[in-house]
């Protein structure tokens, strides 16, 4: 199990500029080996990212999949795009682009959860203890949990992408396609929400 | 724990704190063994995305603004229709001339000047069409009687233009109904004639009017100077008719020509006399001079006498 002790870089290895484009012809040319290359690379990162946002494994799981179809559907848009050689091509990061599409189908999903669940997200939906429970027995990872799964869905993505993926706030607000004025407020709510969570349950932060 | 640059008014989680210690509690799962495998099965049938839309989509700006676009065009296409079909002019909203409206924004005189005989130009054309003359209250002015007179003589000369005008049309149709029909039509000598005889009786007929009309025009000088108050007897040389008659004369106008003989047989004798006598009363009030002999007869029928409108 990964945890956040450990370093948590957003990309496996830092690809060499240009590298992208070149894996994005490949995948516009329905090369599997490229598609199975950008699962090694980015799949546990978004993988992370999906299972901070759900709490939920196969829904984490489901989400790094789709992702990782939407770069298969959108290879040739992305290839034209971004010729091998040319400056877009410089510019182009795969790996950004998977983590904006992830954290928005992370937060598509706690929608649509809650609009049909009529309330709030079951915080708890692979039948893990209460928060209630959870804080009497004194788990720390579950309490991290209920914590970050308290927030509400664009927060708890502002506070998995800056504090746990340790993304600077400009690629953090890019991920999720706000500016990065509107992501330092989000940011600071989602901190005091946490602080003022953590001190309701007598443990000052 | 973090590495990520302050906020504004809530510094960064630091690491070591209590809420550090917890979050960095909240660990992750691998993604379990075979998942490439899935997702490459899944890619490999999974359906073929959707052709991009025909049209690019473009933002909501630009589909305000097209709109907007598409609404101005279609209200001026809308007000330049109506002001061409005259249906401003109905309402009794003015529509300036381009001239006007670039001599407005120019300042130049020119328009001014070329504004002139168009307003001119309507003035024909609106006396082509007789107005009805409406005479409110007495007149006992010899003011009064001059602008009476000027509008009568002005409504007179376009009914004038009009029956010429018909007179023309039925003759030409008359010949292209011969025409079409394989029968004889008259030669240009022979139209020429017809024509000429025509036109004497039509200017013998105004000049019976005119004789009429200049003596009832003397006969209300006299009595404007006199200082009396002049009547619509007075001025339209007829007596008016009795409610009764003028009811039947209206309902006998209304009707259709076919119809109209109809009533006309269907009238008892004495109705009828009694009717044919007031009509004739009517216009020997009104051509006291009895008509020379009226020339030969023309194969285009006269107006219908319910259909031309009165002298005046």
């Amino acid at each position: 199990m990964h945890t956040a002790t450990e370093p948590a870089p957003a990309v496996r290895s830092a690809p060499p500029p240009g590298d992208d484009a070149a894996w994005a012809a490949r995948l516009a040319a329905r090369d599997p080996a490229a598609l199975r290359e950008m699962i090694a690379r980015h799949g546990t990162a978004l993988h992370r990212v999906a299972y901070r946002m759900t709490g939920d494994a196969h829904e984490a799981e489901d989400i790094v999949q789709e992702a990782m179809l939407r770069l298969w559907d959108n290879a040739p848009a992305i290839a034209a795009k971004h010729p091998v050689g040319s400056q877009a091509a410089a510019r182009l990061r795969l790996g950004g682009w998977l983590q904006r599409v992830a954290t928005n189908l992370a937060i598509d999903r706690l929608r649509r959860a809650r609009r049909l669940s009529g309330g709030e997200v079951p915080e708890e939906e692979d039948g893990a203890p209460l928060a209630d429970e959870v804080i009497e027995a004194g788990e720390r990872d579950n309490l991290a949990r209920a914590l970050v799964l308290a927030l509400p869905e664009r927060q708890r993505a502002a506070i998995v992408l800056t504090y746990y993926e340790e993304l600077p706030n400009a690629e953090a607000a890019k991920a999720m396609d706000m500016n990065i004025k509107a992501f330092e407020s989000l940011l600071h709510r989602a901190r005091t929400a946490l602080r003022q969570a953590l001190t309701a349950q007598g443990d000052a932060p | 724990m973090s590495v990520n640059e302050p906020d504004r008014g809530s510094g960064p989680i630091a690491p070591g704190s209590p809420l550090a210690r917890v979050l960095d509690g909240y660990g992750t799962p691998d993604l379990p063994a075979g998942f490439a495998d899935r997702v490459l099965a899944a890619a490999e049938t999974r359906a073929p995305p959707l052709p991009e839309l025909r049209r690019p989509a473009r933002s909501r700006r630009w589909r305000i603004g097209q709109r907007l676009a598409i609404g101005v065009a279609s209200f001026g296409a809308l007000a330049t229709a109506a002001a061409a079909t005259g249906v401003l002019e109905q309402l009794a909203i003015p529509v300036p001339s381009a001239k006007t409206v670039w001599a407005s924004l120019t300042g130049s005189g020119e328009a001014s000047a070329s504004a002139a005989p168009v307003v001119d130009a309507a003035v024909p054309a609106s006396a082509s069409t007789p107005a009805p003359i409406i005479i409110d209250g007495p007149i006992d002015t010899p003011e009064e009687l001059q602008e009476t007179l000027r509008r009568v003589d002005q409504v007179r000369a376009g009914r004038r233009e009009e029956r010429r005008a018909i007179i023309d049309q039925r003759i030409k149709s008359e010949i292209e109904r011969r025409r079409a029909a394989g029968l004889r039509v008259p030669t240009p000598e022979e139209e020429a004639r017809l024509r000429a005889r025509i036109e004497q009786a039509v200017t013998a007929r105004e000049q019976r009017a005119d004789a009429a009309a200049a003596a009832r025009r003397e006969a209300m000088q006299r009595k404007v100077e006199n200082g009396e108050a002049l009547t619509r007897e007075d001025v339209t040389g007829r007596k008016p008719a009795s409610p009764e008659a003028r009811e039947r004369f209206r309902g006998l106008r209304d009707l259709p020509p076919g119809e109209r003989a109809k009533a006309w047989r269907e009238m008892t004798p004495e109705e009828r006399r009694a009717l044919a006598e007031e009509l004739r009363a009517r216009r020997a009030a009104r051509l006291p001079q009895q008509p020379a002999p009226e020339p030969a007869p023309t194969p285009a029928p006269a107006p219908a006498p319910e259909a031309s409108p009165p002298a005046e």
